[in-house]
């Protein structure tokens, strides 16, 4: 995470951790308020734009603009409707994929982030993958050496990435493999569609600089899940039983354990992109956050808008996605809430009504 | 306010009190104590190398590398100040008064509460500077709402479960004014979990300001800060490999500081102020620091690691304990346990 909070990350562990409390929801449910949660924040990012002061006629004519010039194109931009009108259009149309245009270049705000989007989502992706591969390890391995050595080591590299900005271990890795040992270009991207080899040459180092914050709340949250179900009845008794070691990490606590840490990396994707804003200049990116930060020294609302909502959009599918996965590990889930009076006898009328209401 | 008394025991906390303490009056005093001025440039040694005159070295254009540092820092401080205290403002406040809000309005606040959830800081700050004006106050008014949801739901959780505890319900059958329970009960449990929360979002404001000056948002070019400088050795590295390091140790220290304080705190607070032992207190403060298991688990369902980056937290309290609430345990599957309230915990055993 884009170290603590940020980075914006590291507080996101909070919540996070409560969230991996929870028994998956209900898809129903996830549904309702994901859609409620998209009407908010687009609410949010409109009312962004409709408190700004930013004028596109008075920015786009200059300063030799008439009054009568500026109501043209302010007419021309629709800006002259009352404001739930043009939330209301703004928001179906970007639903329908039309985020308008910007007012600078006139290119279609989607068209610009259609090129921008793949560019994050395939570094972001592979910095997914890096951060489940490095921060499973990394937990797995903590887990298994319990209080030992490798344990500490590995409670220390997190704390240590927990308390530093994106930009600085990407400024490290710069400087150690592109500037020092020259491995890898130390900024450009070629699309992954034309030369897959030079797109991983050019993504490896911003991914691996993205992936580490997110590899550590990982290794973190599997270390604790883990050695909590190695501790459990039912690993004992497999071990008992004479399961293998390997069989009863990998069959059966790994499975449990893997839920809390899939929250985690779903919480950590809002923290990937917001690295990835820097990580973009840096090692610069054509991405998304670039195009952003244009659009924010020139005021040009639309882009701002586009991209922000656009955000939201990703941010809320990898939400659903992680529901989704968390629904698959969880077996009693799939099959249904258990029938409420089992649970009544086994916990006790006080948990029954949930604990804490 | 036992627990903030209780966790000034600690080694570590102390240790982490002084490093703030230090970085304050470097943000107060920094730009007076600096040994030249942070703007001017000695073109005979640019690029330079620590030496007498430049302790730390010099930029690109010959400024005196520790003056910019020390001159940064307040400009850092000042802002990551600034967001925290939006933030708290607009969480606690709210967070406390929703314990009163309906069922439909608790679902609101709380979709609310995640669609700002959503919104990465960077991007929506970068958003808010490009809407509403260039300015670091900008910047921070949007951090600032967007870390508002970390304040509004560790007070919204503490109120509702001490809003039914038996000694407030006491207290209010004796006759107690609504205010007075407020004052002595209510916000002496509370204050702990802002103040952990205040930590916190501060470490995250901290890192999140860096980035934005990293970016050149907010500020005017020559105006010296941590991020700024790191943005002006990016250009450098082959000439100057180590040029970032000193900006980034002084962010490092100052978050580690924090989030350590963060974790000291939390962890007095789930022992409650519970009269133990200054040596049991020791051990406890070295094994956090040791990242071994710490003698400070809580009874309670304090859900697991709450708290990133320090190694007290690494699970140990937790999860070892009996479960005592299905879901409470950050680990436990709790699949039979009908859906909780979402987002609701309640940190006390109250």
């Amino acid at each position: 995470m884009s170290a603590v909070l940020p980075r914006a990350g590291a507080w996101r562990a909070g919540p996070l951790a409560r969230r991996a409390a929870r028994a998956p929801r209900p898809l129903g449910r996830v549904l309702g308020s994901t859609v409620t949660v998209f009407l908010l924040s687009s609410l949010l990012t409109f009312g962004l734009g409709a408190v700004s002061d930013a004028n596109p006629a008075a920015a786009v004519l200059g300063e030799t603009a008439t009054a009568a010039d500026i109501a043209r194109l302010d007419h021309e931009f629709g800006l002259d409707r009352p404001l739930a009108a043009q939330y209301g259009d703004w928001l179906l149309d970007a639903v329908g994929g039309d985020l308008g245009t910007s007012w600078f270049t006139t290119v279609p705000v989607a068209d610009s982030i259609t090129t921008a989007l793949p560019v994050d989502l395939s570094i972001a992706g592979l910095a997914l993958l890096l951060a489940v591969l490095l921060g499973g390890a990394a937990g797995v391995a903590a887990a298994l050496s319990n209080g030992g050595r490798l344990d500490r080591t590995v409670t220390a590299v997190c704390t240590l990435l927990g308390t530093l900005p994106a930009f600085v271990i990407a400024i490290g890795l710069i400087t150690l493999v592109a500037v020092q040992l020259r491995l890898l270009p130390s900024g450009g991207y070629v699309p992954f569609s034309q030369q897959p080899g030079e797109w991983l040459r050019f993504a490896l180092l911003p991914a691996l600089a993205l992936s580490l914050d997110a590899a550590a709340g990982i290794a973190r949250q599997l270390r604790t899940s883990l050695v909590a179900e190695l501790r459990r009845n039912y690993a004992t008794g497999a071990l008992m039983r004479g399961l293998s070691g390997r069989r009863v990490l990998f069959g059966h606590a790994l499975r449990n354990a893997a839920g809390p840490a899939f929250t985690v990396l779903g919480m950590s994707v809002p923290v990937l992109i917001g690295g990835a804003v820097v990580t973009e200049r840096i090692f610069n990116l054509p991405g998304i956050a670039q195009l952003s930060l244009r659009a924010a020294e020139q005021h040009d609302v639309p882009v701002i808008q586009g991209t922000l909502l656009v955000t939201v959009a990703v941010v809320l599918v990898a939400n659903l996605a992680v529901d989704a996965v968390l629904f698959a590990l969880n077996p009693v889930a799939r099959r249904g809430p258990r029938p409420e009076g089992r649970a009544t006898k086994r916990t006790g009328p006080a948990l029954a009504v949930g604990g804490n209401r | 306010m036992n627990t903030l008394r209780a966790s000034l025991r600690v080694p570590v906390a102390r240790a982490a009190l002084a490093v703030l303490a230090l970085v304050l009056l470097l943000a107060l005093l920094g730009g007076r104590i600096a040994p030249a001025d942070p703007l001017a440039q000695d073109t005979a040694h640019i690029l330079g190398g620590p030496s007498a005159d430049h302790l730390l070295g010099t930029d690109y254009l010959g400024r005196d590398v520790l003056s910019r540092l020390l001159a940064g820092t307040g400009l850092s401080v000042l802002a990551a100040v600034e967001a925290v205290a939006v933030a708290a403002l607009l969480g606690v406040v709210p967070g406390l008064l929703s314990v009163r809000f309906g069922p439909a309005g608790s679902w609101l606040a709380l979709r609310a509460v995640d669609s700002l959830m959503t919104l990465p800081f960077t991007l929506f700050a970068i958003a808010a500077v490009g809407l509403l004006g260039n300015g670091l106050h900008q910047a921070m008014l949007a951090l600032g709402v967007l870390l508002a949801p970390l304040f509004f739901r560790v007070t919204r959780a503490a109120a509702l479960g001490l809003d039914r505890a038996q000694y407030v319900e006491a207290a209010e059958l004796m006759g107690a004014s609504r205010s007075w329970i407020l004052r002595v009960h209510i916000w002496r449990k509370v204050l702990p979990t802002v103040a952990v929360t205040t930590a916190h979002a501060l470490a995250t404001g901290l890192l999140t300001v860096s980035s934005l000056t990293f970016l050149g948002i907010g500020v005017q070019p020559p105006a010296p800060t941590w991020g700024g400088m790191l943005a002006s050795d990016l250009g450098f590295l082959a000439q100057q490999p180590w040029a970032p390091i000193p900006p980034a140790v002084l962010i490092m220290l100052t978050v580690g500081a924090l989030n350590l304080l963060a974790d000291v705190l939390a962890d007095s607070d789930r022992t409650g102020a519970a009269p133990a032992t200054a040596r049991a207190r020791r051990v406890a403060g070295r094994r956090a620091a040791s990242g071994g298991p710490s003698v400070q688990g809580g009874p309670s369902g304090q859900s697991g690691p709450s708290v990133r980056g320090v190694p007290s937290v690494q699970g140990v309290p937790s999860v070892q304990g009996v479960p005592s609430a299905p879901g409470a345990d950050s680990t436990g599957p709790a699949p039979s346990v009908p859906d909780r309230k979402e987002h609701d915990h309640v940190p006390h055993p109250a």
